[in-house]
């Protein structure tokens, strides 16, 4: 706790650590605020502000800088300064030595540290499961940067391929870390990777079919390479942490009955797993479609505020998240026959040896 | 003449039915209401009406939905909805606290290319957008983590009916640990398996670590897939808090 609480207080004080110029707002100015109206009637307000900023490090530690801002009401791309707040600069010196600055961005180190610091305080108050994922989660993080190096380095060339092979090695290093290493484990990196290559080849096969009608790959956010296997190996990806978690859950729970009662058959088993796969799987696509869709709450707003219809807003931002959401959705429910057959058969046997 | 999205559509329908019969059918349902939901939701927004308390009363109604009809038995159901209302009472306070720490609301630089040739000046303020999103981000996740342990905990009720309160709160917090466990990974993975090509830009790019760290889009998503995070963990200790006073409530 203790711990937690040095190390959020610490990102408060680091900006020595950056190389780039860090200030805090010490003072603001509001001056003159002029009311807007664009050319769909929305009516909004630009406000100018003077900030006064206390330089935090570098060569021009401790001196002061003024910088004008000019705000609006939405606050689309645009910011309010705050006093307090702690920005990142970029700073110019010119001939006569006086300084003057822009600010780039808000550093928000701080509250992301505070977080991360909140969920391991959790992890810790509930224990060593937790603990596992974590690391689990780090290795995965590492390795997701080392695959991503990989894809720029190679141009985008095999990018399917190269996640497809990380998600191998995810699933095998999660499953190992957070279940230990034991027949549930085995069960579930199966029924994963069963699920995942199953609900991708029916993908694949839909869009080969129609032709890609309907799917418009240009609308792809932040692409730097070809789009189609870009956004598979996205898809690939993106279900990938809810398959395992499917398959981990109907695997544990399964164990769990079986733990608490040894004469439950085979067939029993199987019964079980469908009932509660069918209860989570519902849930569990509602999960990834509510994260794909409420990323584009944003962009969806400005489109319908900027005079289009909701037809053409929903293909623009949405189209490409409700195809994720689908694919995902078939392997969540692929996984529920392959984790409750693997389950009968390699659990079961488990419990005959323990009585 | 169908498209890629009506053939998927139906696949997956015909997979929903085929395993869960009605059940299966009422969860693809369920699929379709909230996305719906989430239309009316954004239309409302974008016509004015208050982001927050529009948002707070498509959240009800998206966790009654996946709650109530993709799962067909009712105790269990009654105690994840239940539990979810606690999460989300949480969870909008923490939520509503962070918007003016992070200041993470409306577009990134790397968003320029999607907003050319957009008016930004719509009179919507984003920072309250980002409230609406981060809080529905976060109910799939909630309401998956509250049925599945009020289910394993139902399920295991059921086939031992002699467990004490204590055994059931032992079973109760041995699910949660490796839901919580594997939570994690379905979150991470569904935030930044999306966002693959964000991080393809930033390698390419060469941002340095503190330009990432610090970056509008990065920590709006990191942001929203720990406050969900939390948002699972508090989901056990809740779920299992609801069962015993259900349990309670049932004996007297």
């Amino acid at each position: 706790m203790i711990v937690g609480l040095a190390v959020v207080l610490f990102t408060k004080y680091d900006a020595f650590m950056y190389q780039q110029p860090v200030g805090q707002v010490t003072k603001v100015e509001r001056q003159q605020t002029t009311s807007e109206v664009d050319n769909y009637q929305n009516h909004d307000h630009q406000t100018t502000q003077l900030v006064e900023l206390k330089i935090l490090n570098g060569s021009n530690r401790g001196q002061k800088l003024t910088v004008s801002n000019q705000y609006s009401d939405s606050q689309a791309m645009d910011n309010k300064y705050r006093v307090n707040q702690q920005v990142l600069l970029s700073i110019h010196t010119n001939r006569h030595k006086k300084i003057s600055g822009t600010i780039l961005d808000i550093k928000r180190d701080t509250v992301v540290v505070a977080l991360i610091v909140t969920m391991v305080g959790l992890l810790i108050i509930l224990r060593a499961t937790g603990l596992r994922a974590l690391l689990s989660l780090a290795v995965n993080v590492i390795l997701f940067f080392i695959a991503v190096s990989l894809d720029v380095h190679r141009q985008g060339f095999g990018v399917l391929w190269i996640f497809g092979l990380l998600s191998l090695v995810f699933t095998a290093i999660t499953l190992v870390l957070v279940l230990g290493w034991n027949k549930k484990t085995i069960a579930s990196f199966l029924a994963t990777i069963g699920g995942s290559a199953a609900s991708l080849i029916i993908g694949m096969l839909v869009f080969t079919l129609t032709h890609n009608q309907g799917l418009h790959f240009e609308t792809m956010e932040y692409v730097t390479q070809n789009p189609e296997p870009l956004f598979l190996a996205e898809t690939l990806m993106g279900a990938l942490g809810a398959v395992m978690d499917e398959a981990t859950d109907i695997i544990v729970s399964l164990d769990q009955i079986v733990t608490a009662n040894h004469k439950i058959t085979g067939q029993e088993i199987w019964q079980s797993g469908k009932t509660i796969g069918q209860s989570i799987m519902g849930p569990l696509i509602n999960v990834l479609f509510m994260i794909f869709m409420a990323d584009t709450f944003s962009l969806m707003i400005l489109y319908l505020r900027n005079g289009n219809g909701i037809g053409y807003a929903i293909q623009m931002n949405m189209g490409l998240g409700i195809v994720q959401s689908l694919i995902s959705g078939i392997g969540i429910v692929l996984v529920i026959p392959i984790a409750s057959m693997l389950a009968s058969r390699f659990l079961k046997k488990e419990a005959i040896n323990h009585a | 003449m169908l498209n890629t999205v009506g053939i998927l559509s139906l696949i997956l329908a015909g997979l929903m039915i085929w395993i869960g019969r009605s059940a299966g059918f009422r969860s693809f349902l369920s699929i379709g209401i909230n996305f719906l939901i989430l239309l009316l939701n954004i239309r409302l927004i974008a016509w004015g009406f208050p982001a927050l308390v529009v948002t707070l009363l498509s959240a009800l109604f998206i966790l009654a939905t996946t709650i109530f009809l993709g799962n067909s038995n009712d105790q269990s159901n009654e105690t994840a909805f239940y539990a979810t209302l606690l999460v989300l009472a949480v969870l909008t306070g923490l939520i509503v606290l962070l918007q003016g720490p992070l200041s993470v609301q409306g577009f990134g630089n790397e968003n320029t290319e999607d907003l050319e040739g957009m008016s930004l000046l719509v009179g919507i303020q984003f920072q309250q957008i980002m409230t609406s999103t981060m809080l529905i981000s976060t109910l799939g996740a909630i309401s998956e983590a509250a049925i599945a342990e009020a289910t394993g905990l139902t399920e295991l009720v059921k086939m031992g009916s002699d467990l004490t309160t204590a055994e059931i709160m032992k079973h109760g917090f041995s699910i949660g640990h490796e839901i919580i466990g594997t939570a994690l990974n379905t979150l991470f993975f569904g935030f930044f398996g999306g966002f693959l090509g964000l991080f393809i830009w930033y390698v390419k790019l060469n941002y340095h670590f503190a330009g990432f760290i610090n970056n509008k889009i990065f920590v709006s998503e990191i942001a929203m897939v720990l406050i969900s995070f939390i948002g699972v963990a508090l989901t056990v200790p809740l779920t299992v808090i609801v069962i015993r006073i259900r349990a309670k409530n049932l004996r007297e």
